[in-house]
Formats: C-alpha cells, structure tokens, sequence
C-alpha cells in the first residue's frame, strides 16, 4: 500500500520525520517496502499492510490513527470540517430510490442521488493526492470515489442515473449466462454464484470488484448514483479469483471489512463532490442494512499477556495503550484464594475486525512496547528426545558413502516425466522425479566436463532424497560414477549393509550407535570460510613434463611453474606423473587455465607455456619432454 | 558433502544441544496438515502468501510449502504419547511455486521448530534463536523481532539477524495459535508455545557469500567447496 506522507500530515500533523517514522513502521507495525523520496519534498512509503490489519490499514486515515495512538500524538479527524450538504427527499414526482438486496452476501448498501452535478477536472489537492501514490486523475466523480477508497479504506462506485433502466438497483446473484463489459472494455462472462449489481435489464457491475461500462460515468453525465456497499468477503475472492481480476476494491473487500465504515465512508464522499460541484442537489442516502455488525468484546489478562511474551507487563502499561487506541474497557479486580486477580474486558472498535482472543492482545500490546523489550533466556524443559531413525540412516549413510569417496550433490525434484504431476507450474517441467538415478546421470557429465578444474580424475557422486511414484513417495539412496550409477530405498541400503558387514565380521549401521547428539560421524568444521564462485567461462588444460637430475625434488621445479604460470590458473600446478630413468626423473604437472573475464585463447595459453618451457630450460640439466 | 548437508548438521547438533528433538515427515502433503490444521482458512487471501504447487487429480495433495507440517505432526504425536513438554526440529524440503531467480528458488531448505509447553514464551524463543543464529553465523550476532502475521502463529513475528552490519531477514516466527494447538489435540489453556520457520539455503548464502539460489539444486561438485 502507499502512502504519501504529506498526505498523512493532514491527520497527524505532528507526525515525526518521514525517515524515523519508517523504522516506527519497521519495529511497531509493518514492514516498508520502500521508501521514495519524492522532488516535492513529499515522501512516499510503500507498506507491505499484514493481512490481519488490511481491515483497517489500507488507508490513510488507518494508518494515521495508527500512528498517533502509537505515538500517542494529536489526530486531527476530519469529519467535523466536512461541509455536509443539506439533504432533501426526492422531489414528488419521482420516488426514492429503490435498492433491492436479494443475496445475504451484500451486508450492506447505501446509495444517494445526487442530481445535477458537473463532471470536470478534479481540484488540484486531489489531483495531487492520487498522483503521489500513482493514481492517474480521471475525472472529478471518478476521483473522489478514489481518493475516498485511499483516505478511509471503503471502496466506493458512481453510476450515471440516466443510463439505468430506472431508478433503483438490485443487488443479486448473477443468472445463468450473464455478461458484462467492465469499465476496461473487458467482456467478462460471470459465474451464477457471483454477485452483482444490476437494474431491470443490465448488469451493471460486478459486487465490489468492478464497475460496468453501462453506467459509466462521462462528460455529458448529470445525475448520478453513490454505491457505498459491503460484500462478503469470501464470495468477493471467489468471484475476482474467477474472473481473474485484480482491483483495489476487491483487495479491501476480500480482506473483510467493517459494514460500520460506510456510513462514515458516504459522509465523505458526499462532501467530497459537494466540494466540487456546490450546486448539486443532494437526495437522501438509502441505507439497507439487514444485520448491523455486533459490537465485539474481549477479556483477557495482563497476567496471560505477560506470560505469552515473557515479559512482565503491568495492568497500568495496559490501561495506557487501551487509552491511546481509544478502546473502551473495564478493568476488575477478583480476589479468589491467594492474590488477587485482575481482567480487562475491551469492547472491540468495528474496524479491528483481528482483535478476537488473548492472543490477539498480546500481540498488540507486544508490538506497540516494542519486541526490543524482549529479554532472551534459553528455556530449560523436562523432555528427553529420541533419535529419529530417518534421520539417523541417512546421516550414517552420508557418512558411509564420503567415505567410499563419493561426493554429495543435490539435484532438482522436477522433471519432465513421471508418475505424479503438478496442477500448475511456473516452470515447463510439471512432474516429479521417481528416481535419483537421471539427476545423477547429468550431474556426472557435468562434473566430468569440469573434472580438470575440479582436480579429480574419478568423479563419484550420491544423492540421498524423496522420489514419487503412484503409490506414494520414497527415501532413496543412489550413488555411482560415470559406468554404473546403483539406487535402492534407504531402508534397503542400510539392509544390504548390514549383511555386508555380517559377511566381513564388521560393525554395521545401528541405531544405537547414532545418538541424538552424534550425528553420525559427519565432521565439520564451523570455521568461517568464503564461497568462490566459479568461472563461466571455459577452461584449458595443459600438461608439462620436465627431466631432471635425480637430486632435483618435485617442489623445485613446481615453484617455477608457480612463478610464471600468471594469474589465469585455477587449479595446479599438479603433480600427476613422476618416473625415474636412469640418473634422470620425470615430473608430470598438470594446469588448469580460466578467466573469470573472458574465454581465454590456446594462443594466450601457449604463451604462457613457452614462458615457462623457457624458464625452465634456463636450469641446466633440465629439459622439457 | 553438499553445503546445506553441512549446514543442516550443524543445525541439527545446535538445537540437539538445547535439548530438541529431530522430526521428519513427507514432503508430499496432504492440505490438511500444510494449511488447515495450521489455522489457514478456506478461501482467505492468506493462501496466496505461498505459493503452492496443487498434485494433480488428487484435490487434497500439496507439495508442503514449510516443514512446519513436520511440527504438527510431531507435536500431534507428541501430545498422544503425554510426551509434553516438547521440542521438535526439522530440515526438509519445501517447494514454492513461483518463477526462480537468483533468490528464488521452486525448491529449497527450511528449518522449522517449535517448543511448546507451560510457560513457553517469546522471550523463550529470542533466547533459542539468539543461541543458533551465534551458532551459526559467528558470535557477533545480533537478533530483533519485527511484527509481522502467519495464520499460525499469534504473536507473529519476523525475524532479523545482524549479519556484518546489515539487518538480514531470517525467519518468521511467533507463538503457537491456540487454533493450531487444538487442531493437533493439545489443549491452549494448559500449554503454550512458540514456533519458528525460515530457509536454510539463505543462511548458508549468508555464511559463506554464495550469491545464487540455484546454484545449490545443480548437482556440480563446484560447490562442494567446505
């Protein structure tokens, strides 16, 4: 969600500064995604809302009640500035305007006409407003109803009266068959469970997701309708998710939100275009309202509270927050056998529709003092763990084969055939892996490719891991090199050991040999070290033999190499071949060239190479084969 | 041996030390255990904080999106054998189904645990935490607790570590949900606790610099490097 911070400045004036208010988002309410500073000294937060408080912070009025109780700072409300309009009834010869619920999904609807209105640009303030927080400016009716949705959370929708069929609304399940072209020119065919808000002959848009082309609001439009509805949330989410379509409404609505902002909701935006259009006529708001949200209650103790965060939280430190977020509460001391007891019973404002159990309020009262206030202690408890037999064979297991000199890889679950697939994937390859053995083929040719930099000769590797079949899924051990790769069931592995080490006479795996602490006889070591990736580009491999006297060691002619090889040698010089022929001995080494820059040439690298042939040839006694 | 084998014992011996269990489980799930019993409700948009790979032709099966399953298996177990209090731990799997990129990855590592028990705290879990991340990544460590929400957990948290002067997101965590705790037959008024989740493979990208997600699912022995 963005929020401008000019903007919250109308609400709380004495809101600290844009950069120290982000790390009070940070620490006491939500993360800031970003922070934009923008030319007109206007900061812009980008806030990633959590879900339990999109019922009341995808707002800039949520967010600055936020912050001023939290900071215990003034809020400045606006309401009582807005210049209400002065309502009439609608005039004798027509009759109010009729809205007809026919689905309990529609919590509630308040709509108004409003009769001769201009529709023009949008006075500069709000302008302004929408562009900080990339909202393009439509036009005046438009806008307040987006500007409206931003400032107070309630989404809400304007209809050109003189488009319906009649003056009323209904708001009902859509019949079979039912289409819609959307405000975005869109035809969207709608699902018979989808709500939607329609007249005698058309749909006119679909519940709190998306306004019709219909009634859409132009130019030349004079008298309109005010929509400042509340749908059930889940129906919402299934409809959009059907539909495929991502507003802001549905956003706010499929996070619930309370039927009581409405009417404060309707208040404003009557003023809003009352604002703009001074000579437009007002008719009185229709409120259908079958069930009025029931006032909430919640009791609980500072005692669970402290207990929950490990923290000593007093009855005074609550009664403060309590007091600065305008709850209202009471507070009663019991004394039953022992000290007394006390507990707050909190009547819950509509918007919080998260605050339910205890825990709630721990959470609430946690993050309002400050996670800071947390001392850490290492919690001592009377529980005596077993050793879990999965994890103890695959840790000897692992054990076992690093030891026989296979190296461990880990290779991907997905592939494209097996026997259980995927609904859907973000990648092409949308089914899951029924053996080891593949990942492993490629793996080996990989390292194969890569052996001379790797500075092995043989490459050995094992993967132990899930693969699935039909019947379900499987630990399984696979291991081998570029001739056979074997792969059996963990359990089987473990099986054919045993019987092994029964033919040799020596100990084989058992679970008691692995205790909880051991970990087998993996060793490690917790020393820091740094990762060194690797060269994209391809390497060289070159080898130099050189004859020399018998008394000369390996190391000697090594550290010439050394000096004169540069800085392009990634692995060696090697030692890999040493013979003796008569008073004279061969050393064999082996290098590895590669850039991390560029794909280097077999003309770079023989250049290098006659330097160093010349090097050495400089020894008498010493000759390069 | 593959980094996040190392890793992953190195986890394993620390929390073994403070006195957890290990637990394992299936990675392929059903969404009772991945979703429900963890307090996510149908049709609520906090479903769409994971992505989730769905198994076709059979409705109720996910790949898990988090070893916290693993938990509440554990603790389900646990509670059945008046094994409690109790502290579980386990490296698994998970999957993710989005598009990977250098930080993202449609498989990977996490770490998920839990304690549970009477008087089991968060200042419990800052204690435990603080003792891993030291662990792990180097005495100098440092841990905060920002706010954040999981159906799972109330209080919900995330979790930073100060890592060479930079805040670094770790993991989410929080207390047990009395939901959650009942939907794995324990009972909220007796015993609480916290849980915590977060990926290995990005404290292994911390620890040593290994700048790319994927590099770890390649099978190349380049990476073997520790």
């Amino acid at each position: 969600m963005k929020i401008s911070y000019n903007w919250l400045k109308w609400y709380v004036p004495k809101a600290p500064d844009a950069n120290k208010l982000a790390g009070i988002f940070n620490y006491h309410l939500c993360e800031v995604e970003s922070l934009e500073k923008k030319p007109g000294g206007d900061t812009i937060f980008d806030l990633k809302i959590l879900p339990n408080r999109a019922h009341d912070l995808l707002s800039h009025q949520g967010v600055a009640r936020e912050i001023a109780s939290l900071l215990d700072i003034e809020y400045v409300d606006p309401a009582p500035k807005y210049k209400i309009p002065a309502s009439i009834k609608a005039s004798t010869d027509k009759s109010e305007l009729k809205i007809d619920i026919q689905t309990s999904l529609c919590r509630r609807y308040m709509g108004r006409i409003i009769r001769r209105i201009k529709v023009g640009p949008s006075p500069e303030w709000v302008k302004k407003h929408l562009e900080s927080i990339g909202q393009r400016s439509i036009n005046n009716m438009v806008d307040a109803a987006n500007l409206l949705m931003f400032n107070t959370g309630q989404p809400a929708h304007v209809f050109d009266l003189d488009k319906l069929a009649e003056e009323g609304l209904i708001v009902r399940q859509a019949k079979t068959g039912e289409q819609i072209t959307t405000l975005d020119n869109k035809e969207v065919g709608i699902g018979v469970k989808d709500i939607i808000i329609a007249d005698s002959k058309n749909v006119l848009g679909v519940a709190g997701i998306k306004g019709g082309k219909i009634a859409e609001v132009d130019n030349k439009t004079k008298n309109i309708i005010l929509e400042v509805a509340n749908f059930d949330p889940v129906s919402v989410r299934k409809t959009a998710q059907a539909l495929n379509i991502f507003t802001d409404a549905r956003k706010r609505f499929e996070n619930d939100l309370s039927p009581e902002l409405a009417a404060y909701a309707m208040r404003e935006l009557s003023a809003l275009i009352f604002e703009m259009c001074p000579e437009a006529i007002f008719e009185n708001v229709v409120d259908v309202y079958p069930e009025k949200q029931k006032e909430k209650k919640l009791s609980f103790s500072a005692n669970k509270i402290s207990k929950i965060l490990g923290l000593k939280v007093s009855d005074k430190e609550v009664e403060d927050i309590l007091k600065r977020y305008n709850f209202k509460y009471n507070l009663v001391v019991g004394a039953p056998l022992g000290a007394p007891t006390t507990k707050f019973t909190v009547v819950i404002l509509p918007m919080r529709l998260d605050l339910e159990i205890e825990e709630d309020m721990a959470e609430e009262i946690g993050r309002i003092l400050g996670y800071d206030k947390l001392k850490g202690k290492i919690p001592k408890i009377n529980f005596e763990p077993k050793v879990n037999e999965t994890y103890a064979k695959i840790s000897w297991a692992k054990g076992k084969l690093l030891e026989e000199g296979y190296s461990e890889v880990m290779t991907y679950t997905f592939c494209d055939t097996g026997e259980v697939e995927v609904q859907n994937s973000a990648s092409d390859k949308k089914f899951l892996r029924t053996n080891l053995t593949d990942g492993l083929k490629e793996s080996l040719k990989l390292n194969q490719l890569n052996a001379p930099s790797l500075g092995i000769d043989k490459v050995k590797v094992f993967e132990i891991g899930t693969i699935f079949k039909k019947r379900g899924e499987e630990m399984h051990v696979a291991y081998g090199d570029k001739k056979e790769i074997k792969e059996m069931t963990l359990d089987e592995y473990a099986r054919l050991d045993l019987l092994q080490a029964r033919e040799k006479n020596s100990p084989a795996f058992a679970l008691g040999g692995i205790g909880q602490g051991t970990h087998g006889s993996l060793n490690f070591s917790l020393q820091p070290s740094h990762f060194k990736m690797w060269s994209l580009f391809p390497f060289i491999v070159r080898d130099i033999a050189v004859f020399v006297p018998e008394k000369i060691k390996s190391s000697e002619v090594e550290k010439i190499i050394g000096k004169n090889m540069g800085d392009k040698v990634v692995h060696g010089p090697e030692l890999f071949d040493e013979f003796k022929k008569g008073n004279q001995i061969s050393y064999a080494f082996r290098l590895v060239f590669q850039s991390y820059n560029c794909t280097l040439t077999d003309a770079e690298v023989n250049e290098i190479m006659t330097k160093i042939t010349n090097k050495i040839k400089e020894n008498n006694d010493w000759q390069v084969r | 041996m593959h980094p996040l084998s190392i890793l992953s014992s190195q986890a394993y011996k620390v929390f073994a030390d403070m006195g957890f269990e290990i637990a394992t489980g299936p990675e392929l799930e059903s969404d009772w255990y991945n979703f429900y019993v963890l307090n996510f409700p149908k049709d609520h948009p906090a479903l769409d904080m994971q992505d989730t790979f769905w198994i076709k032709n059979e409705k109720e099966k996910v790949l898990r999106t988090h070893t916290t399953t693993v938990t509440a298996r554990a603790f389900e177990k646990a509670g059945k054998e008046s094994r409690l209090p109790a502290a579980f731990i386990s490296i698994g799997k998970v999957f993710r189904n989005e598009a990977t990129d250098i930080t993202h990855e449609m498989q990977f590592f996490q770490i998920d645990g839990a304690m549970v028990g009477e008087n089991i705290s968060l200042a419990d879990l800052k204690g435990v935490l603080t003792y891993f991340y030291k662990k792990m990544l180097g005495d100098e460590i440092e841990i905060e607790f920002r706010p954040s929400f999981f159906p799972f957990t109330e209080p919900s948290l995330e979790v930073f570590a100060k890592f060479k002067g930079k805040w670094l997101e770790m993991m989410g965590a929080g207390m047990l949900h009395p939901n959650v705790l009942r939907n794995i037959g324990l009972d909220p008024a007796k015993v609480q606790g916290f849980a915590f989740g977060g990926g290995l493979d990005r404290i292994a990208m911390i620890k040593w610099g290994i700048s790319d997600v994927r590099l770890f699912y390649q099978g190349d022995l380049r990476l073997n490097q520790f």
